[in-house]
């Protein structure tokens, strides 16, 4: 029997390891073993909420029956499937144990590049296990306000990320993400009323069912519209994404790697739960071409933008702008695959933005920001440019490397949908994708510096980034390791389907 | 002699050797190379113990399958057949080739136990690519062929090496994300990535069939150089090194061919076939043939740098294989087993046979270039007295590209020409084309004799320059080819059975 409290310790363990870090770094910092001490205690916060995660998932898996979702309510009211709570199934477990594996690895590298023994990075590393919890608590929530106040939660708070450095450009990318970001919010909460007003109900299967037998669908369409604006500002969608490469470059790159692999994630993990299988059950709103559009959009003018970049951090940004739309491409046909993809795209999506941002963050630390002193980088630096090229290749969808089977998953995808346009569009967008992480490539490799010029790279900041290559590499390998864990998953969609069609 | 696990080690060999050649090139760079040799040595073994299976079973396939990705219906399905085999072995041979070449020809050069462990690298995709059946483990070994060659090609070529690799890694990876979409077209359309399963599967379905099969051609196509999509080849040919232009012009545009008969038209045509689509496909094949044989042709004709007369013989003679390819048996019924033709045979024999003979030529270009330290022909001349033995091999090289008697190259296309003359008797089309390419083999000749006449006789252009012949690793490279351009000219027997063993639904 999975309870209240199965659910919630990963996220109430996670703020309590939060605001323990504070007090905690104050002894630490007063020790003679600080290193040791600081990665003994990460080690024990994302081993403790860790098996908090994995607790739930086992308790999942062994329920007697399978179940396309459950909900779990805070209070034992009859009318449990309205009131507000939370809610498993296989994708948000699926979402958990991914967020926690990579939020540990991002962390661990955070420490070291922040540097841990200055002030105030305390608050910063806190501030990256809450956004965690956060994350963890929308995967897990039940009905459309707990969902959105922990999201606003993670996505508010990631402007402290963003802010670290306290610079003027730092200042002025986060004020355009806050706006950017409560206009968002303001649109969803319009949104959502109407969607309350009309179904009465807020819990994800409750709104699900009452809008199958809804009647009149003008003010849906209205309210569909002003939440699709508002998570499309969140996941910076083409034409909502300019506050992404700003924010992005501006942050330092343990944020950015923070941001790319966990919040952007996120976001479009909520965009789909809610757009997708909320608000979109088969028969209620047909909005596929539109979808496709601005898939197309993304993946064009993200591209097109990572091509004219000279700074290495924005044009990594762009590519995680156009990385939306190819995770767009999955969502426009509801099928095992594109779910497939989708979810496989989450993680490989994620991580080799993560891993591309570290590498860059720990070759910009030398004062190596722009095309042009990236050459030569390649013998410099031979550890970083191995990952950053690893990475690059990985993106531009080369195999045996993760980003290979993303793509041919969501073109697959596309094609069963009968979107093979957006498929050639995605064809045609990912050979530029090449050709200027190619660029890249060339700049790092071709000019070879004088001797000596050798840079000794941190060992503690590539360890976690090779973890990541490792990941990468075995994951783009042996794709069936996360498809199995995808697997229940798509046994749920073909459930919930049946259960629609039944109702509809 | 019959292993259980033949090609599964051939897939492992060199992935091995990737490790073992770096730490072995940190100690001597030699012995990095012998390792790659051996590990090529071993790999021609390897298949060689499949060959009985191929030519005694009764599907004349030898198939390997192992657990990969379920969720995909995926299997790490390893297949020879008579053409799959010949290839593998071919390959493997200009691999074992082209590492010995490289102990004397870099000697010198920076990070060569990077050079060796890419290059083992690279030999898991080149061989890979011919040994696999599944269509997705297909295009992982043809992605791998890329990134290898890309960073050989930038990092010990001549010039602007990276600038050629650039245009040879966006050029052919552009070409692949088509063959990548035509893939995910095939599984969504008959939930199969096995390329014989889908062959069946695809039957039902002709509209779609079409596009996959225009997808995968133009995917191919760029690999194999053919005109208007050649533009990455000159560059990427002859700033490379020449150990890597050997294998370039040998296997890697031999792959794509290889790829355009056994995915374009072995898997997907039979759902077109004797459609007026199937038709005018295969003759737009042989227009682009005979554009490409007399394209690179006339190039070769007026090129003055050395490598690039090579590079521009390697278009024409894919323009001689698309041609071979474009005699495929069009005029079959839907669904009959289709006995190989003339034709066929010729197309992989001249494969076979062309990159054992650019291989033996660009070895020897590189000799001359290694030598003299000159890549212009108008500087050379007179170099048959200084050099004679890389003299002969390259002679030996060049008749045999210029289809000449009795050297590999000359049965090849004496047998294409065999089944174009068979298949004009059923399609007039193909007559004109025919004559254009009988035509077109009078220009290799010319191109040929011009290289060897301004570079190996006459006179010495730089008397003051000591020039003497190459060490002796090289020599025994280029001898080996030099053993293999004779042999197969005189007795094709061995590949001629194999080939023939096979047949197409």
């Amino acid at each position: 029997m999975v309870d209240v409290f199965d659910v919630s310790l990963p996220i109430v363990s996670l703020v309590a390891f939060a605001l323990l870090t504070v007090p905690v770094f104050r002894i630490i910092r007063k020790s003679q073993r600080k290193v040791a001490l600081v990665v003994v205690w990460f080690s024990a916060v994302f081993l403790v909420s860790g098996a908090a995660v994995a607790n739930l998932a086992s308790k999942y898996y062994s329920l007697p029956s399978p179940q396309p979702f459950l909900n779990i309510t805070l209070t034992d009211t009859p009318f449990a499937s309205l009131s507000s709570g939370f809610m498993i199934d296989a994708i948000s477990i699926y979402m958990a144990v991914l967020f926690i594996a990579v939020s540990a690895i991002v962390v661990f590298y955070s420490v070291f590049y922040i540097g841990f023994e200055k002030r105030p990075s305390e608050r910063y590393l806190a501030i990256m296990l809450i956004l965690t919890a956060s994350l963890m608590g929308a995967v897990f929530s039940g009905d459309l306000l707990t969902l959105f106040i922990f999201w606003e939660a993670a996505a508010a708070g990631s402007s402290f990320l963003m802010i670290y450095r306290k610079s003027r450009v730092s200042f002025n990318s986060t004020l355009k993400y806050l706006v950017m970001i409560i206009i968002a919010s303001a649109f969803i909460v319009f949104g959502l009323s109407i969607v309350y007003g009309l179904t009465g109900t807020l819990n994800f299967w409750a709104v699900k069912q009452a809008l199958t037998i809804l009647a009149d669908k003008q003010l849906l369409i209205i309210a569909f519209i002003f939440i699709t604006a508002g998570y499309a500002i969140e996941s910076a969608i083409v034409p909502f994404h300019f506050w992404l490469p700003d924010a992005y470059t501006a942050a330092p790159s343990s944020s950015s790697a923070f941001l790319s692999a966990l919040i952007d994630q996120g976001s479009y993990y909520v965009l789909i739960r809610v757009l997708v299988f909320i608000l979109t059950p088969p028969g209620v709103l047909d909005w596929t071409i539109m979808l496709a559009v601005m898939s197309a959009l993304t993946m064009i003018v993200g591209n097109l933008f990572a091509l004219i970049q000279d700074n290495v951090k924005t044009l990594i940004a762009n590519i995680c702008v156009a990385d939306v739309g190819y995770n767009l491409i999955g969502i426009t046909s509801v099928t095992a695959i594109g779910l497939t993809g989708n979810l496989y795209f989450f993680l490989i999506g994620g991580i080799t933005t993560a891993l591309s941002f570290m590498a860059v963050g720990l070759i910009n630390r030398h004062g190596f920001k722009t095309l042009e002193d990236f050459s030569g980088i390649g013998w410099k630096m031979p550890f970083a440019s191995l990952a950053l090229l690893l990475a690059a290749l990985s993106f531009a969808g080369v195999p045996p490397l993760g980003g290979f089977t993303a793509k041919f998953l969501v073109f697959t995808a596309a094609i069963e949908a009968n979107l093979s346009w957006l498929a050639v569009i995605g064809v045609l967008t990912s050979v530029i994708q090449t050709a200027y992480l190619l660029r890249l490539i060339n700049y790092m490799y071709s000019k070879r510096p004088k001797e000596g010029t050798r840079i000794v790279e941190s060992k503690r900041l590539l360890v976690p980034i090779f973890l990541l290559v490792a990941a990468i590499i075995i994951l783009g390998l042996y794709p069936q390791i996360i498809f199995d864990l995808i697997q229940p998953s798509i046994n749920q969609l073909d459930l919930i389907k049946l259960v629609s069609l039944v109702l509809h | 002699m019959m292993m259980a696990y033949s090609l599964l080690l051939v897939f492992l060999l060199p992935t091995l050797g990737v490790p073992l050649a770096y730490v072995a090139g940190r100690k001597s760079s030699k012995a990095a190379a012998i390792l790659v040799a051996l590990i090529a040595l071993a790999n021609i073994g390897l298949v060689l113990t499949t060959v009985p299976t191929i030519l005694n079973s009764a599907d004349h396939r030898y198939i390997e399958s192992y657990y990969w990705i379920p969720m995909l219906q995926s299997e790490f399905t390893l297949f020879v057949d008579g053409i799959s085999a010949s290839m593998a072995i071919i390959t493997s041979v200009l691999i074992l080739v082209a590492s010995l070449f490289s102990i004397n020809y870099m000697e010198g050069k920076k990070n060569l136990a990077v050079y060796y462990a890419l290059l083992s690298l690279l030999s898991i995709g080149l061989v890979g690519v011919f040994i696999t059946s599944n269509l997705l483990l297909f295009y992982f070994c043809w992605e791998l062929m890329l990134v290898p060659a890309y960073f050989i090609i930038g990092g010990w070529g001549y010039r602007e090496p990276y600038r050629a690799a650039f245009k040879f890694f966006v050029f052919t990876h552009a070409g692949a994300v088509f063959v990548l979409l035509g893939i995910g077209a095939i599984y969504m359309v008959t939930g199969v990535t096995d390329m014989f399963q889908a062959q069946a599967a695809l039957m039902g379905v002709p509209d779609i069939a079409r596009w996959i099969l225009l997808a995968f051609t133009a995917g191919f196509a760029v690999k194999m150089a053919v005109v208007p999509v050649h533009m990455w080849l000159p560059d990427a040919h002859s700033e490379a090194p020449s150990s890597m232009s050997a294998l370039l012009s040998g296997v890697i545009i031999s792959a794509g061919a290889y790829a355009i008969l056994r995915l374009s038209l072995a898997t997907v045509f039979p759902a077109v076939a004797g459609t007026t689509f199937g038709i005018d496909f295969l003759h737009g094949l042989t227009v682009f043939g005979v554009i490409s044989a007399f394209f690179g042709s006339f190039i070769a004709l007026v090129e003055t740098d050395i490598k690039r007369i090579i590079a521009y013989s390697s278009i024409a003679h894919m323009g001689y294989v698309m041609f071979g390819l474009s005699l495929f048996p069009s005029a079959s019924p839907i669904g009959g087993a289709v006995v190989i033709t003339a034709a066929i045979t010729g197309t992989i024999l001249h494969l076979i046979s062309h990159a054992v003979s650019k291989g033996l030529f660009f070895l020897s270009a590189g000799s001359v270039m290694h030598q003299t330290e000159e890549r212009d022909i108008r500087e050379m001349g007179g170099l048959a007295g200084k050099m004679s033995f890389t003299a002969v091999s390259s002679t030996i090289a060049a008749l045999s590209i210029a289809g000449a008697p009795p050297f590999a190259c000359f049965i090849s296309e004496f047998l294409i020409f065999v089944g174009a003359f068979e298949v004009i008797s059923v399609d007039g089309f193909y007559l004109l084309p025919t004559v254009f390419m009988l035509v077109a083999t009078v220009f290799s000749l010319a191109y040929s004799l011009r290289y060897i006449s301004r570079v190996f006789l006459g006179q010495a252009k730089n008397k003051e320059k000591k020039i003497v012949d190459v060490p002796n690793w090289m020599k025994l490279a280029m001898a080996i080819l030099v053993i293999f351009v004779i042999v197969l000219g005189i007795w094709p027997t061995f590949f001629v059975d194999l080939i023939n063993t096979v047949t197409f639904v």
